[in-house]
């Protein structure tokens, strides 16, 4: 029974030793490059939303861009430099708690099903172009034709002061 | 003595263990990285290949067939570039079609959580035991009907039993008005309707006693009819729930569901509000209305009033919630009011891919004298712990709790303090 604290401290120091060696911090995900534009389906009826909206669009809060036509939420699929600056402006969070997020917002009923992932840039525009109420973010460097770009607080990609950067 | 202690290595053990099996994540990040580049290369070839083929087809150079193979009279030489933009334009549509979510488009998700627990408390033993086992069913039917449940497996000394936590049709008309049947979690504040069963959702290894499942002192389960959506007004962000239904059972801690046991409908009503300038924060109040017909006679008119606010960005994160229940009989109007709060304090610390999240939560529950539908125990309980994301469908969580009986009703025996430590793995699959 006396020996039972030093126990319990040598299991805790053996413990720790062990852990400790397989962490390493975390590197800030910092991206710098073109601004990302966000592109709607060109019968979408938006062409003007406040960077709040968008993200309320894409946290999945509003659903419907009017009552006959469905939000469709496309998203690139993870290392990709449109969803890092996605995660880092829009949602704010990690890659764990976007999925975490997404896992949740199934759970609470509040939607059916997480966005679509997109592999590819080119797939995205097809999508954009082909699936009405669909939003993506996109190199604003590279916007195809066929699909409209949303003013985000009244700017467009390259103005100063655009946020999705 | 020193036994609950004995935990805290174990879970420390675990997690080292546990993050050695994800020590190649960054390998398959740059694997990952590098197809997506070789991908996007691919399409700039295909593109270009493309570009190539349409520019030769409608080339007057190499649509100039050879002598010897001219083409029929009357056959356009560019039919072959039309046929390729026919084939191009059929590519989105293709890829959309497999993108497109189809009816029914049935998806499963389970939760589960496996724990041990070690407590001072006279006449109970530790050891190891099962958490509910929930799955959860979200099906679109069509692009605006709806259906999800919530099942959960129970595990009992002697058996287990089977639960429909939620079994909801929900026909959406547009974001500001919704309208459900079924059997839902009651919109009382917060905690019931953010994290349902799942443990793996919750920072900490259990529920606060105002929503402890199998509780009393809230109605969890509501059987009945439920409208909410979005309320304009601009930045504030207002939400509405509006519920009616069979409102408690015959047992309080049940909703009724093979019918209501009175002729009193129980109706609730929820506005929160997720402002737009403080991305993250949630506060909101409810009102929560029924007549309780307890099986031995005697009839109650019950007002719940809550109200909470939250922050749920994860570095902080703060939950708060507070309680009202009102209990007067019909009969005699003899009043009674219970109150219950937590406030529930994690943050996620910036080091190790933000795994790790420290947690701190304070409840109290007052019980008046004079509470005649709820079993008086009122209590303070103060939690701490730690919880772990070994991956990101899997955590780990180390709790340390204290709880504190208050002053016991006369003729009821002293209850000591209660100290305890609980292990817990959760997960969602």
């Amino acid at each position: 029974m006396n020996n039972t604290p030093k126990l319990v401290g040598t299991l805790l120091t053996a413990a720790l030793l062990l852990w400790t060696p397989l962490h390493q911090l975390s590197l800030a995900q910092t991206s710098h490059g073109a601004d990302v534009a966000v592109v709607v389906n060109a019968d979408t009826p938006v062409n003007d939303l406040s960077l709040s909206e968008v993200r309320k669009v894409f946290l999945g809060e509003r659903q419907y861009w009017n009552a006959k036509l469905p939000v469709v939420l496309l998203i690139r699929a993870p290392v990709a430099r449109e969803r890092d600056v996605v995660l880092r402006v829009i949602y704010q969070m990690s890659e764990t708690q976007f999925k975490q997020y997404w896992v949740a917002k199934i759970f609470r009923a509040e939607i059916t099903s997480p966005p679509k992932i997109v592999y590819s840039n080119d797939m995205q525009y097809e999508l954009v172009s082909a699936m009405p109420g669909a939003i993506a973010f996109v190199d604003a460097r590279n916007v195809h034709p066929g699909v409209k770009v949303v003013r985000v607080d009244g700017m467009l990609p390259g103005d100063k002061g655009y946020p999705l950067r | 003595m020193y036994r609950p202690l004995l935990a805290i290595p174990v879970f420390l053990f675990a997690a080292s263990v546990a993050h050695g099996q994800g020590a190649t994540a960054p390998d398959q990040t740059e694997q990952i990285k590098a197809l997506v580049e070789r991908v996007e290369l691919l399409e700039k070839q295909v593109a270009e290949l493309k570009a190539d083929r349409v520019t030769a087809l409608s080339s007057p150079v190499t649509a100039v067939p050879a002598p010897g193979n001219l083409a029929p009279e009357g056959q356009p030489l560019a039919k072959p570039a039309v046929q390729v933009h026919e084939h191009e334009s059929q590519i989105p549509q293709e890829t959309a079609r497999q993108l497109e979510t189809h009816y029914p488009s049935l998806q499963i998700r389970g939760f589960g959580d496996a724990d041990f627990a070690s407590t001072d408390q006279k006449g109970t033993n530790s050891g190891f035991y099962l958490g509910q086992l929930d799955l959860h069913i979200a099906s679109a039917l069509s692009s605006k009907i709806s259906y999800f449940a919530e099942i959960t497996l129970n595990a009992h000394p002697n058996e287990y039993t089977i639960e429909v936590e939620r079994s909801i049709i929900r026909y959406d008309y547009d974001d500001f008005f919704k309208l459900s049947f079924g059997r839902f979690h009651t919109p009382i504040g917060y905690w019931n309707t953010a994290f349902h069963h799942g443990a793996w959702l919750e920072t900490t290894v259990d529920r606060p006693f105002m929503v402890k499942v199998g509780g009393t002192f809230t109605p969890l389960h509501l059987v009945g009819a439920l409208a909410e959506g979005h309320i304009p007004s601009g930045g504030l962000g207002l939400q509405y729930n509006v519920g009616i239904g069979n409102g408690r059972g015959e047992l309080i801690g049940r909703p009724g569901d093979s019918g209501d046991n009175n002729n009193n409908r129980a109706w609730v009503v929820k506005v929160f509000s997720r402002p737009a300038k403080a991305y993250g924060l949630e506060v909101g109040g409810s009102v929560y209305r029924d007549k309780i017909t307890l099986p031995t006679g005697p009839e109650y008119r019950e007002w719940i009033t809550s109200a909470y606010l939250t922050w749920t960005k994860g570095a902080p994160e703060f939950l708060a919630e507070f309680d009202n229940v009102n209990h007067r009989n019909i009969l005699t109007n003899a009043n009674a009011n219970s109150d219950a709060f937590y406030a529930q304090f994690a943050y996620r610390l910036p080091w190790f891919e933000k795994s790790w999240k420290p947690y701190y939560r304070f409840e109290y529950t007052h019980m008046p004298l004079s509470e005649q539908v709820f079993t008086y125990q009122p209590q303070e309980e103060s939690i701490v712990g730690i919880r772990y994301d070994i991956s990101n469908f899997t955590c780990f969580k180390l709790e340390y709790r204290f709880l504190n009986s208050q002053p016991p009703r006369p003729g009821h025996p002293f209850e000591p303090a209660v100290n305890g430590v609980f292990f817990q793995t959760a997960f969602t699959f």
